[in-house]
């Protein structure tokens, strides 16, 4: 499922069939156009339906950029002045700053924490297999309202279970919203909590593809469990790890509902705008303030500008890694 | 004597102490659902914060019910009907398009594919105005159509789709079909179809959980008076304070059926995800 | 030719498959334009907060045979961005409108999405506060917006945190603690110290709401609707008044549940209570805290915070029956039912000298007479001008910055500087 093989060459179709002499012409005609016509059929209905409610409101979106928008009253074109405004705008690098802060508090040790586990799943004598596999996976069915009520609770400065047990080590209240690092922290941990187990049982299946005998020869030249971890799981699993960083950036740069249910349902995000995404951002511009459509529209763009950049230089990686 | 590899792959006791701790720890927010949705609603600001379960999960339940604000059961009714019909379009216009991307050559296959996994990389919060007042102009505002029609397909569903037919269906099934003279639908029907059942499953699966849990879209475009679970969910807490026994007795009920279809079917999932990732 | 045929039969199929999913789709609504003089099947109220209107509601439906749905919405910061897309798109707005005064001024701006009102209802121009009602006229002169309530402040007060402070509980007395906020920020020192250190008020932007709206000058906009932030000296006095409070404060954002629960934690023991509040106060802090709480007068006198309009959208379909369900709503009998049940201050002459309003007394706050306390104190309300922007700046600027102070994230310089640059922001328009 790697992205990889979308740069890979198409395997190739199946031939036509021979053309028998028992068929009739009407048939092979038919043959013919179904072969040549019916895949058009098969993926329409994904262009259909994306083109309408995907496509539009999208391109409609950029049609916004390029204007002074007032949403309950008048719009003038100005041009790229909303893309010029962005590259000045300190709330928007802000924003930037936060959301990359987020991603790297919520990618570097949620892979780091996934590759142990499926190093530890992936002993073949582990008893108890699925249960532990299910049990690390279950996070990712509950929804993110519900993560971030929990979590909000258990981050609450006066009767949380988080300041409480810190209490226990002598570190009085954390105020988790208060300031950048904790609360970049907090909301990390609720991605984390969700995505590690998804993380780990990826990685683990990229680590079962890996074939035995590798292990066998090292441990044969005296390699340890360690050496063997760095010399061969690692730089066999770096496809899927590749793979798995692309997901997390996708998800990591659009991260809205957890920030958001985090500071109250509070768009700025926190008082100085501590936590406030790209996707906040965007959303405050674009939807909570009535006159600023056209550039919360612009915001929409750069942020999927700045995923395309980043899945390209993944890209870049996933062909280096591969030669 | 023990063999080399079983040396390497021994698991002392230290690795089930890690195991059994990431475990609690995915488990624990869980259960703090459930004991907060089991207490009264005073007990829950105790310092310190409570640890186990209480008896209180009808009475917050009771109030669940007779929320006026969050109507729970329609709430719960239409997350059902909503979920199912997404699943199942998702997962046949999914295993379709990825038949055709996988085995069937046609003028702009590759390009067309790219296109599907660049749509992957648009915020969802993009196209929310647009969208809403597309939905609004077709009349759909308040119905279950805005929060059904637009998610019927899927790229992420179409492209693993493609990437799961290209590996574990061979060309030679296909052309014996065609020699039979079947036509591509049958043979997609006949063939394709039930050979990509254990990615179907998985897909259908995470769009299950995906569209039960979805609530930004939901939220925007539904009222109190026709929500989806999530969206009723968050009109619990409507008033000015929070009734946060009452919230986690709903959301504990709201997940249970995604646990208990995880429980049923986490075998094929958790296979179905590694089976994804190993064919990369 | 077969090829068509599939194509056709394709198309049918998915045709059928998205009406099948269509039938599933219980609610939807009609857009049967009604015909001339047809009575509508039923109106829909948007409102948020807690505006009483529930009873009411149901009155009128008993009198016209018309369903009324009465759509709430908690929190005007959710509100208003559904109000933005129900306008935006021209499509979703209930048939009548509740409007704050905080963002009215910005839905004025453009009064084309709004019925002018003069054609379809009585005139009433004379029956409400005079300066409530001028505010429900749009600048080009047609009147969108008929007066609900306003927000008169008073103190609401924990009786038994008082008395165990050694404070006094009754609430002459307690009134008589603070003749100015001077006073008050004595009497919370004095709390402080006999109750062993705990947290006076709520918060520090409580106080700031309060002094904001005593000082009957312009805050955030000038006349000409500049921003004038920096130089107000409303502003200032409420900064100054509320930054000198926070050795007293529990720093508890309102709203927040740490604020919703501090109620019934006696996390403070008092707050800032216009009259709407006073039915959130008793949400807050449950049964079992009934008869603890009493209400007191606001330091300095008089001062007002909220206060809303009921509008009618263009887009309504029955502008006239619309108008004609808000004229009831606020009608003097209607607002004196609205304080009643939910606390919000009449703003109709005849309402405010009714005998059952001004008789009033509050069982959950102590038996207050708090018609009486807020109909005397209507009186000495000053308007202000508000500006077009006055709610983003009050929520998304000033707020902010005394949150970044009261937490000690910020100097008072620093935040005060913060306010500035992100008033200029927040109240372009």
């Amino acid at each position: 499922m790697s992205l990889s093989a979308t740069t890979a060459p198409p395997s190739p179709a199946a031939p036509p069939p021979p053309d028998a002499a028992s068929r009739r012409r009407r048939g092979y005609l038919l043959n013919h156009l179904d072969l040549k016509y019916s895949p058009y059929l098969y993926i329409a209905p994904f262009f259909l339906i994306f083109g309408s409610f995907g496509l539009y409101p999208m391109l409609r979106t950029a049609w916004m950029s390029l204007h002074d928008w007032d949403m309950i009253g008048d719009h003038s074109f100005i041009g790229i002045d909303n893309y010029t405004r962005l590259l000045s705008d300190e709330y928007f690098w802000n924003a930037l700053v936060n959301t990359f802060g987020i991603f790297a508090l919520s990618t570097i040790p949620q892979l780091l924490l996934a590759l142990f586990l499926a190093n530890l799943l992936n002993r073949t004598l582990l008893r108890a297999k699925t249960f532990f596999r299910m049990a690390i996976f279950i996070p990712n069915v509950v929804s993110v309202a519900a993560v971030a009520i929990v979590f909000g609770m258990l981050f609450q400065r006066e009767f949380g279970l988080i300041n409480w047990l810190l209490s226990f080590v002598g570190i009085d209240q954390v105020d988790w919203d208060g300031q950048r690092w904790s609360s970049w922290t907090a909301i990390a941990s609720m991605v984390n909590w969700r995505w590690t187990g998804y993380n780990t049982l990826i990685l683990l299946a990229g680590m079962q593809a890996i074939p035995k005998d590798l292990y066998e020869a090292a441990a044969i030249d005296g390699a340890g469990p360690w050496r063997q971890f760095w010399r061969i799981t690692l730089p066999m699993v770096r496809p899927t790890l590749i793979f798995v960083v692309i997901l997390s950036t996708i998800g990591g740069m659009q991260l809205f509902t957890e920030p958001l249910l985090f500071g109250n349902g509070r768009i700025l995000g926190g008082n100085q705008r501590e936590f406030q995404t790209l996707a906040m951002y965007m959303y405050e511009m674009g939807i909570e303030n009535l006159n600023s459509a056209g550039y919360g529209a612009a915001v929409a763009w750069a942020i999927f500008v700045i995923i395309v950049l980043m899945s390209l230089l993944n890209f870049v990686l996933v062909r280096r890694s591969a030669k | 004597m023990i063999s080399a590899s079983q040396r390497l792959w021994r698991t002392s006791p230290l690795t089930y102490i890690a195991l059994v701790l990431a475990a609690l720890l995915s488990i624990y927010p869980f259960y703090y659902m459930v004991v907060i949705g089991t207490r009264t609603l005073d007990s829950i600001n105790d310092v310190p914060p409570p640890l186990t379960p209480g008896g209180a999960f009808g009475d917050n339940f009771d109030r669940v019910l007779a929320n006026d604000a969050a109507n729970f059961v329609t709430g719960l009714i239409n997350s059902i009907i909503v979920s199912s019909v997404v699943t199942v379009s998702v997962v046949l216009t999914g295993s379709l398009a990825g038949f055709a991307f996988a085995k069937l050559r046609f003028r702009g296959r590759n390009i067309l594919l790219l296109a599907i996994i660049v749509t992957m990389m648009i915020p969802t919060q993009m196209g929310l105005i647009p969208l809403w007042g597309m939905m609004q102009t077709l009349g759909w505002y308040d119905t279950l159509y805005a929060v059904t029609v637009p998610f019927l397909v899927s790229a992420f569903g179409v492209f693993m789709m493609r990437q799961y037919a290209s590996q574990a269906i061979s060309d030679e099934l296909i052309e014996a079909g065609r020699v039979d003279g079947a036509s591509t639908f049958r043979i997609y029907w006949n063939i394709v179809l039930p050979a990509l059942r254990p990615a179907a499953a998985v897909l259908g699966l995470l769009t299950f959980m995906e569209t039960w849990n979805s609530f930004l879209w939901p939220y925007a475009i539904l009222t109190p008076e026709n929500p989806t679970l999530q969206v009723s969910l968050s009109f619990l807490s409507y008033a000015y304070y929070t009734d946060y026994s009452q919230v986690f007795a709903a959301t504990a009920v709201g997940t249970l059926p995604l646990v208990v279809v995880f429980i049923l079917f986490g075998r094929q999932i958790i296979g179905g995800i590694m089976e994804g990732a190993v064919k990369s | 030719m077969s090829l068509t045929t599939r194509r056709t039969r394709m198309a049918a199929a998915a045709l059928a498959a998205i009406t099948a999913v269509g039938g599933l789709a219980a609610c939807g609504k009609d857009d049967d334009t009604p015909a001339e003089g047809e009575k509508p099947a039923k109106l829909v109220v948007d409102t948020f907060g807690e505006m009483g209107y529930d009873e009411l509601v149901k009155q009128y439906e008993q009198q016209t045979g018309i369903k009324v749905e009465l759509r709430k919405t908690a929190q005007l910061g959710e509100y208003r961005p559904k109000l933005v897309r129900y306008l935006a798109t021209g499509k979703g707005a209930a048939d009548v409108t509740a409007l704050e005064e905080g963002i009215l001024n910005e839905f004025k701006a453009n009064p084309r999405n709004w019925a002018d009102l003069t054609p379809l209802v009585a005139d009433h121009s004379t029956e409400y506060l005079p300066w409530k009602w001028e505010l429900g006229k749009a600048p080009d002169g047609r009147l969108i917006g008929l007066p609900t309530d306003v927000g008169s402040l008073a103190v609401c007060y924990r009786k038994d945190l008082f008395e165990a402070a050694g404070l006094p509980t009754d609430r002459d007395q307690v009134s008589a603690l603070w003749p100015d906020w001077n006073g008050f920020h004595e009497a919370g020192r004095k709390y402080k110290q006999g109750s062993g250190g705990k947290a006076f008020i709520d918060s520090v932007t409580a106080v700031s709401n309060g002094v904001l709206f005593q000082q009957g000058s312009d805050l955030f906009y000038d006349k000409e609707n500049n921003i004038i932030a920096d130089t107000s000296p409303a502003v200032k006095a409420a900064w100054e008044t509320a930054t000198s409070m926070v050795d007293i404060s529990a720093k508890t954002a309102t709203w927040s549940p740490e604020w919703s629960g501090g109620f019934k934690q006696g996390t403070f023991a008092a707050t800032f209570c216009p009259s709407w509040m006073l039915g959130i106060v008793a949400d807050n802090s449950g049964e079992a805290n009934k008869g603890k709480w009493d209400v007191a007068a606001v330091p300095g006198g008089g001062g007002n915070w909220g206060g809303s309009w009921l509008a009618v959208p263009e887009q309504s379909k029955y502008p006239k029956e619309a108008a004609k369900l808000a004229e009831f709503l606020t009608n003097a009998t209607s607002q004196v039912e609205a304080f009643k049940a939910k606390g919000p201050l009449p703003t109709n002459l005849e309402a405010l000298k009714n005998e059952a309003f001004l008789s009033y007394t509050n069982e959950y706050f102590s038996g207050a007479p708090t018609g009486k306390i807020f109909g005397e104190s209507v009186s000495k309300i000053e308007p202000v001008h508000l500006g077009p922007k006055h709610q983003a700046v009050k929520e998304n600027a000033l707020e902010p910055a005394l949150r970044s102070f009261e937490n000690g994230q910020a100097s008072k310089a620093k935040a005060w500087e913060q306010f500035v640059k992100d008033a200029g922001i927040q109240g372009a328009f």
